[in-house]
């Protein structure tokens, strides 16, 4: 695995663990010049996770586990961080778990940032993560059997779902602050419900307290999917629909990692025409989440021209890949279609439209009395809760750190373009706006550049051969942070192992801090500036500690509440 | 607010009157797979190559047909069909309009009929893609005697096929050279697959 690779970024982190835990760093093995993986004993893991997060400037990218029975006779964890201080690269911490004694010891007692990741895998694999607090499901449905992992090889067919195990949901919200833990009624929620995303505010008053939201209604069961029936060349276009909004870069990520893996030279030119289309997605989205911001604060007719003008980001993308969304652009080894003269004339004419356009809007936008009144101060994320959990994007760069994987691990044709990665220091929802406010300039710089510089040349390689058990990961940057893709090739043309990380997985654990001492009139605005796919979050219920009532806001009540602020639902 | 007024008076009517005229699409849209069935000779090459398996075929042999079947409910209009077919039965249209009133709308099928092995009488290919390759090896000059030839091979059935070419192996050194423990295996083989071929079950 080693030989293709010859220079080897993270040898300072490795040299460092070894210097400290010594016979517990048992192997290294770089799969590409900036990702290396070491297996330390499973003892150890917590240690040697914790010294690389906090002691040389690791941020957690993503947990892989891995059923490697048929491999090694073990299952297998992969903590990957991505080290942004010195030596740059993915270092990534490996630890076999026994098969007969599925459990291992928890890191979310020294990285929080972990926690998702270890419920997820105690779900999906029935590793117990020893010590962790936190003892609910992550993934599953509360009436999913107690001993059916879906992950596991062999566990169940893709197609099939089983009976339900428990009656009703059994799901408890916790409120970490006061610490009392609220019964949940069935409430809004009814368990065959297909409502996606469910919140729970534990209010003083108008005052939020602490918050607890439950996810993964919706979960589509991708990683299974790909695994059992697709081939590796057509896990692509189902990368494609991972969102309905930045699913080309998830394809991207995802291409890149076979790539790595398999050690592809991808045409320059291939690179350079995915870097214009995942700019080009990244621009729209941004200006999306500007005109949704507009919304919130109750400036509708600043949310219609946003609206207007996107449509030529989005006229951009059909005329570059035949599709406003899910632009079937990659394969592995380069890109499906090329860029001709005419294309290319008419992207740099709407570019050019575009930026005149966006200039005026947000000369608009900014005069707004009423954004700057409703967004400064709000939905405030303290830059150590945002050190401690990895969010990514415009929630973690409205905090103070530069965080952008296209400029931390350049790909594609990252390495040379014009990013500008604009940090905030207010760490509100202003800091947010702005954020995307200036990413959606850039990206309009970026694209140009890209265009212009736009090398010569085929546009695919085939004819690689495709090599079992070999493994990488692929990162782009999204429009709300970085999506990671780890993926392990298997026999038959299929991936032995495929997991994907987008960033909204990363930036959902801080939203609670987010609430924080707001207002429940703000909770829709605060959601809405880590820019999830906000028609999920269709309701929520409100629990007041102190008059322990609990009442249940419909999401259309709540936000005429927030723009017009007056005739509370709560009173 | 002066500012927003004036780029709402200077924007004007930005509401195109779709459905009632035709909306613009760029020349190059990925829109509703259209299937011709005349060109198209049931090769399976678009089958494979779906990701979203809206693509399928069906074999019946005791009727000698073969059932190309597409759903548009499936279908991701990723145009990896058009790509792979050598006949251009299939392509990408303009058309983005794709509402249906029934279900059954979605479905679209043509059936194909087979050709029969010389050999052993079971159905296999399509008779189309037979006449389509030795249409092709005609136009590349090759001449009528070897083309009969080919027909001969073409019509014969991939286990009948592999049955000849191990019956010639055998009049070669390569197996009547093979020490007694190999032959036997390879003898054990030969008569495995006689009853495969015709469908039967396999003796424990
Ligand atoms: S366009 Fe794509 S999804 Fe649709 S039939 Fe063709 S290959 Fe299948
Ligand atoms: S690839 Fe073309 S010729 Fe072959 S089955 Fe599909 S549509 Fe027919």
């Amino acid at each position: 695995m080693n030989d293709h690779v010859t220079i080897r970024r993270g040898q300072s982190h490795l040299d460092a663990i070894r210097l400290q835990y010594g016979a517990a760093i048992e192997d290294a093995e770089w799969q590409t010049e900036n990702q290396v993986t070491v297996t330390v004993a499973l003892a150890s893991l917590p240690e040697v996770v914790e010294t690389l997060y906090y002691g040389r400037e690791g941020w957690l990218a993503t947990i892989v586990a891995n059923d490697e029975r048929q491999l090694n006779g073990h299952y297998a964890l992969y903590y990957i961080l991505s080290m942004e201080g010195a030596d740059r690269c993915f270092f990534v911490v490996r630890a076999l778990v026994p098969a007969h004694k599925p459990e291992f010891p928890s890191v979310t007692p020294r990285v929080p940032a972990v926690v998702w990741g270890e419920r997820e895998v105690r779900d999906m694999f029935g590793l117990e993560p020893v010590g962790l607090p936190d003892q609910r499901r992550l993934v599953l449905p509360d009436d999913w059997p107690d001993d059916l992992y879906p992950l596991r090889k062999g566990a169940m067919d893709y197609r099939t779902r089983p009976m339900p195990a428990a009656p009703a949901e059994t799901y408890t919200f916790i409120n970490e602050k006061t610490k009392t833990s609220t019964e949940v009624p069935l409430g809004p929620l009814h368990i065959t419900s297909d409502e996606p995303a469910h919140f729970r505010l534990f209010v003083d008053g108008e005052r939020i307290i602490d918050a607890d939201y439950r996810l993964f209604y919706v979960h589509r069961g991708m990683e299974k999917l790909a695994e059992t029936r697709m081939s590796y060349n057509e896990v692509n276009f189902l990368t494609d629909r991972i969102c309905g909004i930045c699913g080309f870069t998830h394809s991207f990520a995802y291409s890149s990692a076979v790539e790595r893996a398999l050690g592809i030279d991808v045409p320059e030119r291939a690179q350079f025409i995915r870097s214009v289309a995942g700019e080009v997605e990244r621009l729209h989205s941004n200006l999306l989440n500007v005109g949704l911001a507009c919304h919130f604060i109750g400036f509708d007719s600043g949310f219609m021209q946003v609206f207007r003008v996107r449509e030529k980001a989005m006229t951009i993308a059909e005329v570059l890949t035949g599709a406003r969304k899910t632009y079937a652009l990659t394969l592995v080894g380069g890109v499906r279609r090329d860029i001709h003269k005419a294309e290319r004339l008419r992207i740099l004419e709407l570019v050019a439209e575009l930026r005149r356009d966006v200039a005026d809007i947000l000369d608009i936008l900014m005069s707004t009395a009423n954004l700057e009144a409703r967004t400064r101060g709000v939905g405030r994320l303290d830059p150590k809760i945002a050190r401690d959990f990895s969010p990514s994007g415009a929630v973690v760069r409205g905090s103070g750190f530069a965080r952008d994987t296209r400029t931390m691990h350049p790909y594609g044709a990252y390495a040379n373009a014009p990013v500008v990665v604009h940090t905030e220091q207010g760490c509100d929802v202003l800091s947010r706006v702005l954020v995307r406010v200036e990413d959606v300039q850039n990206s309009l710089d970026i694209i140009e550049y890209l265009i212009d510089k736009m090398p010569e040349g085929p546009v695919l390689v085939e004819g690689f051969s495709y090599i079992p058990q070999r493994f990488a990961i692929g990162n782009t940057e999204a429009p709300r942070g970085d999506d990671i893709h780890w993926v392990m090739l298997g026999d038959n043309q299929k991936l032995y192992r495929w997991r994907c990380r987008a960033p909204t997985y990363a930036n959902w654990p801080v939203l609670r801090y987010m609430f924080r001492d707001n207002s429940v009139a703000d909770a829709p605005l605060i959601v809405a500036s880590i820019d999830p796919c906000y028609s999920c979050c269709d309701r929520m219920t409100v629990v007041d500690v102190r008059k322990e009532t609990t009442t249940v806001v419909p999401m259309k009540e709540l936000e005429r509440w927030g723009r017009e602020r007056k005739d509370s639902p709560l009173a | 607010m002066f500012k927003l007024l004036r780029e709402i008076v200077k924007t004007g009517d930005v509401t195109t009157r779709y459905p009632k005229k035709p909306f613009p699409i760029s020349p190059n849209f990925r829109g509703r797979v259209e299937y011709d069935p005349l060109r198209c000779m049931a090769c399976a090459a678009c089958t494979i190559a779906c990701p979203a398996n809206a693509l399928s075929m069906v074999t019946d042999p005791a009727a000698g047909k073969r059932t190309w079947m597409f759903n548009y409910g499936r279908c991701v209009v990723c145009a990896r069909c058009e790509e792979v077919c050598p006949t251009e039965a299939i392509v990408l249209s303009g058309q983005f309009e794709l509402a249906v009133r029934a279900k059954s709308d979605l479905m679209v099928t043509a059936e194909f009929s087979l050709v029969t092995c010389r050999q052993c009488d079971t159905p296999f290919a399509p008779k189309k893609e037979v006449d389509y390759a030795m249409a092709l090896l005609e136009r590349a000059g090759v001449n009528p005697h070897d083309l009969e030839l080919r027909r001969v091979q073409y019509e014969t059935c991939p286990e009948c096929r592999r049955l000849n070419d191990f019956a010639r192996l055998r009049e070669t050194r390569l197996v009547s050279g093979l020490d007694a423990p190999a032959a036997a295996l390879v003898a054990d083989l030969v008569s495995h697959m006689a009853p495969l071929r015709s469908g039967a079950e396999l003796e424990p």
